[in-house]
């Protein structure tokens, strides 16, 4: 599987395991403009023999309506509760992406998520080798899941 | 672990061999969830035997003179050298911790920096994670080191 696909099939299952909803993968893309508006971005690093961050971005309405379904509580606007789903999300993810990669699980640690959000922000990647961007539909609502690895 | 103690040993060494600015360090804050009222920060996570987030935040203004110290250049606008040298300082930061708690027999491993950047945005980590903000003085203004970390 490339990296796509990893993300794809990590997303799909964490989604429909954890959170209940289904979503369906677009084609992956390279992303060229760092800029988000009214939006939040949940991010863990990878450490070890492979180094790197998966992201997941949502502009803010998906991430409240991706919350209310993950908590079973009802949220309207990004606060702490959004912060840690989402943080919790990217987590869940990393996990899953990690297995994909590194099946002996000996190779690449997890570092603590974070979620960073706001009315317009950049995210930049530094010494970002591979950086694969991959597309979903939720409910004709769209979020994405990004791996960014050096090269090394 | 003495966390405020090697950050600020480990900043003060890079500012004065790599950046070539004098800075004071304040008291450490330890409260949760300051708004910095940053537009420019570099994270980069941190992993091994704890979990952590190691970030660098300072408004516009400091950035940019931290960046033009380190590049030998002016910059006038967070641009992408602007974002590299923050990140790049970061990553040096995290080294320097990195050492530190090795010798002392804790071992850590490195992800790679983001640069986030905006005119307004917001950085949690997860509730329940302990925080460490050290804020440190330049003729042109403040910046802040900041620690997340979890002890599991």
């Amino acid at each position: 599987m490339n990296h796509a696909e990893q993300i794809a099939e990590a997303t799909r299952e964490i989604f429909s395991s954890m959170i209940m909803l289904e979503v369906t993968a677009k084609e992956a893309t390279k992303r060229t403009d760092p800029a988000f508006s009214n939006s939040i971005s949940g991010m863990v690093g990878l450490a070890g023999t492979v180094r790197g961050n998966l992201s997941i971005h949502l502009p803010a309405t998906v991430a409240t309506a991706v919350t209310t379904a993950f908590l079973g509580m009802e949220v309207e606007s990004i606060d702490d509760d959004v912060c840690d789903a989402i943080g919790e999300l990217a987590n869940m993810l990393a996990g899953a992406v990690k297995t994909a990669i590194d099946p002996s699980g000996s190779d690449i640690k997890l570092s603590m998520p974070s979620t960073v959000y706001g009315d317009t922000y950049s995210l930049d990647c530094l010494d970002c080798g591979i950086s694969v961007q991959v597309p979903f539909d939720l409910d004709g609502t769209e979020f994405s899941v990004e791996l960014q690895l050096a090269e090394n | 672990m003495e966390f405020a103690q090697k950050i600020s040993a480990t900043t003060e060494e890079i500012f004065a061999t790599m950046i070539f600015l004098d800075l004071a360090v304040a008291e450490p804050l330890t409260q949760g969830k300051e708004d910095l009222g940053c537009h420019i920060s570099a994270m980069i996570g941190l992993s091994g035997d704890f979990n952590a987030l190691l970030g660098i935040h300072c408004p516009a203004e400091v950035g940019l003179a931290i960046g033009g110290a380190m590049l030998g250049m002016d910059l006038d606008e967070i641009d992408d050298d602007t974002k590299d040298a923050l990140g790049e300082i970061t990553n040096m930061l995290a080294g320097g911790l990195k050492e530190a708690f090795a010798a002392e027999g804790t071992n850590l491993l490195l992800a790679i920096p983001t640069t986030i950047s905006g005119s307004s945005y917001k950085i949690s980590a997860p509730s329940g994670s302990n925080r460490i903000i050290i804020p440190f003085d330049l003729e042109v203004g403040r910046f802040y080191i900041d620690l997340k970390y979890s002890l599991s």
